[in-house]
């Protein structure tokens, strides 16, 4: 039977594991934007080096488990003496494996730029970097936004493997709370809702975003 | 390097090939049943059966958007609690990645069958075909080429969410990546060689991917002739 | 001064531009004509660099478009507008206009605005400063366009089938500015199809036939008699443009 009273005990630790899940969210998607537009501008880059990579990059991490990343980040990090605790750790192959999948969207928008808008520019001498970082990165990731929006959602949801590395993160805590309340169902019945929820407002955090750096587009957009 | 340096053992390969059949046991089984119910959800979602499409609407939506290791949970720690049954570990990885699989495959086959051509079912409908050889001549093998693409990369994604059981201790590939580095504490040997494992599995997928989707195109395409 | 001598310009095995010379004076204004595939866009494509050169050569006021550092140069002195107007969909009308003077002339922000407005009041848009390109008409998008083009402060100004994407009554909005420009003597190489137009603002005509010049003429020789003086394929070609029928 669902017994909501016997969780309400156990709030504020549920509180301390959101708040770690939020803050490993943010530092990954942050980490994994700025590793995503390195990754995508090598992927489009004529540089055969660097292209091949950048390609190699996103292939091994779009195709390698994430759980498998991070014991490997957990148990070998300290083995060539990078001493990091679990939520740097975190933060650290997250940033690593989401990029890649950053950095095919972002990817994905820098193709969609008109042709026509690439060579007004060019023939108005602007430099190679000024093109990238005035004209083509902006529009690339205002297209974006969406998909990226679906990545990042990925994002937190992945965090909560970061608890088979001893973080407390939310699905952590859960597992805890869960195990000394003896009452599973509910904790996790619960914790499926609580991730719900988060998603689905983050998702239209992000439809409004989307429409608004849209906004200009018109009808053209959506 | 300290007390586990065993070095590696020719059981750690035996051990290595137990994970990589669970692995892919579980793959395989859950993406069948997770094939065939979510085709049937998405059909109970598309025409409109009011209160179980809602219903399942619902279920779905909240495997998509939460943690299969949390869905994981609720099925090994929960469900059994609640229902006082005995579950192993096996059981709730293959019910829980069916699940999950269904989740997903039910919006592929809504979004496919909604693309296809309005006109080309209304023609259909003129020449008062029944119900069901609509589905199966016309809805059927179109909304397949156009879906075929969707659940290739469904199948790879779905290939990694199988290293998640490993959590409820299923000695899946992962877990066994696991035990191995536990015991000879060589992450750097252990972690590439059960991620190779996965890539190339992965690369398998996609192989058979593209030759089940060249050939359902060219079915779609002599279709239109 | 522009020069191309013996310009050759392939796309594979495609010979698009065979050997074409043309030489554009100070405060000249020209008029390509020509048919579907002629070469002329990629004529006028191969004065800005945006395609490089097979052989022959161009130089804007000295400078050599195939030298790489040169090239800036000559970006900077000639400005194109272009037949999809090709405006940044993310900017601002306003940004559209001042982000080249900004970033390639290096001009104050303050500097760049006041010239972006006051060629916005000359085409009439003053008031649409602030909306996006996506906001705009056809021949609104085409008069920011020209204004993009000439905040450079270009000796030379290029354009390609500026009106053809725009309907009649934006054409005419579009052209009438040009006409203007050409009246205050600036300098300008223009594609187009609009016979009339060519007429009205050009000095000379170049005719362009499958990437050979087939004839460089002054204006008044170009278009007098019935076409007598023309080679028959320019005539059938004004007849075809059907505007000059009947006028000569
Ligand atoms: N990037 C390219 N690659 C290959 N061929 C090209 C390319 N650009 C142009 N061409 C070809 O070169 C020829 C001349 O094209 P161009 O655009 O210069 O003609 P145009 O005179 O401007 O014609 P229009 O009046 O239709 O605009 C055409 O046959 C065209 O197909
Ligand atoms: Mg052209």
């Amino acid at each position: 039977m669902l017994d909501l009273a016997s969780i309400t005990e156990y709030v504020p630790a549920f509180l301390d594991g959101f708040i770690i899940t939020a803050e490993v969210s943010i530092l990954s998607i942050l980490g994994s934007f700025i590793l995503g537009i390195l990754i995508a501008l090598m992927r489009v880059s004529s540089n055969r080096f660097l292209n091949y990579t950048s390609l190699v990059y996103v292939d091994l991490f779009r195709n390698i488990p994430f759980i498998v990343l991070i014991f490997f980040g957990y148990y070998g990090l300290p083995e060539i003496g990078v001493y990091m605790d679990a939520f740097w750790t975190g933060c650290l192959v997250l940033s690593i494996a989401v990029g890649a999948y950053v950095g095919e969207t972002i990817r994905a928008g820098i193709l969609s730029v008109e042709k026509g808008i690439l060579e007004a520019a060019r023939s108005f001498g602007f430099s190679k970097f000024q093109i990238y970082a005035k004209i083509i990165l902006p529009i690339a990731l205002t297209i974006s936004v969406r998909p990226l929006g679906s990545v990042f959602i990925n994002l937190i949801l992945t965090t909560s493997i970061l608890s088979s590395i001893t973080l407390n993160e939310l699905t952590g805590v859960s597992k805890v709370i869960a195990s000394t309340t003896f009452r599973p169902f509910e904790v996790y019945v619960f914790l499926v809702i609580f991730y719900g929820l988060l998603t689905f407002m983050i998702s239209a955090l992000i439809s409004l975003w989307h429409r608004h750096l849209n906004r200009y587009l018109g009808e053209e957009a959506s | 390097m300290g007390y586990g340096d065993e070095g590696f053992t020719i059981y750690d390969l035996l051990l290595w090939a137990e994970g990589l059949g669970i692995t892919l046991w579980i793959f395989i089984l859950s993406t069948v049943i997770g094939l065939v119910l979510g085709v049937l959800i998405g059909l109970v979602r598309y025409y409109h059966i009011t209160i179980l499409g809602k219903l399942l609407m619902i279920v779905s939506e909240s495997l998509k958007n939460s943690p299969v290791i949390v869905q994981l949970f609720l099925v090994y720690f929960g469900i059994p609690a609640l229902l006082q049954i005995d579950m192993t570990p096996n059981m709730a990885a293959v019910i829980t990645l069916s699940g999950n699989t269904a989740a997903f495959v039910a919006v592929i086959v809504i979004s496919s069958i909604e693309s296809i051509d309005r006109r080309q079912l209304e023609a259909a409908r003129s020449f008062a075909l029944p119900k069901l050889v609509i589905l199966r001549h016309i809805i059927f093998p179109q909304s397949l080429s156009i879906a075929m693409p969707m659940l290739v990369s469904l199948a790879i994604n779905q290939l990694q969410v199988t290293s998640l059981v490993s959590v409820i201790g299923v000695i899946d590939l992962t877990r066994v990546g696991d035990i191995v580095n536990q015991r000879t504490f060589e992450p750097f040997i252990v972690w590439p060689l059960i991620g190779l494992t996965y890539f190339i599995l992965a690369k398998l997928i996609a192989i058979v991917g593209m030759r089940l989707e060249r050939k359902f195109s060219a079915y779609r395409l002599v279709g239109e002739l | 001064m522009i020069e191309i001598k013996k310009l050759h310009k392939n796309f594979g095995d495609l010979q698009v531009l065979k050997g074409v010379d043309l030489t554009l004076k100070p405060g000249e204004v020209v008029s390509i004509l020509g048919g579907s595939g002629s070469g002329k866009s990629t004529m006028i494509r191969c004065i800005n660099g945006l395609e490089g050169i097979t052989s022959g050569s161009i130089f804007v006021d000295g400078f050599d478009v195939s030298n790489k550092k040169e090239l800036l140069e000559v970006r900077k002195k000639c400005s194109t507008v272009f037949q999809q107007f090709d405006l940044y969909p993310h900017l601002s009308v306003l940004e559209n206009i001042t982000l080249a003077p900004v970033y390639v002339l290096s001009s104050s922000k303050k500097d760049a605005e006041a010239i972006a407005l006051d060629l916005l009041d000359s085409v009439g848009l003053a008031d649409k400063k602030d909306v996006f390109p996506a906001q705009l008409s056809g021949g609104q998008k085409q008069r920011v366009g020209i204004c993009r083009a000439l905040a450079m402060r270009p000796d030379y100004l290029l354009l390609d089938e500026v009106t053809s994407s725009l309907d009649p009554e934006m054409t005419a909005e579009v052209l009438d500015i040009l006409k203007k420009l050409a009246r205050e003597g600036i300098t300008m190489i223009s594609v187009t199809h609009e016979i009339e137009f060519a007429r009205e603002i050009s000095d000379r005509i170049v005719f362009l036939d499958q990437g050979r010049i087939l004839s460089d003429l002054p204006k008044d020789e170009f278009f007098a008699g019935d076409g007598g003086l023309a080679d028959p394929r320019i005539a059938r070609f004004l007849s075809k443009m059907g505007e000059f029928n009947g006028q000569a």
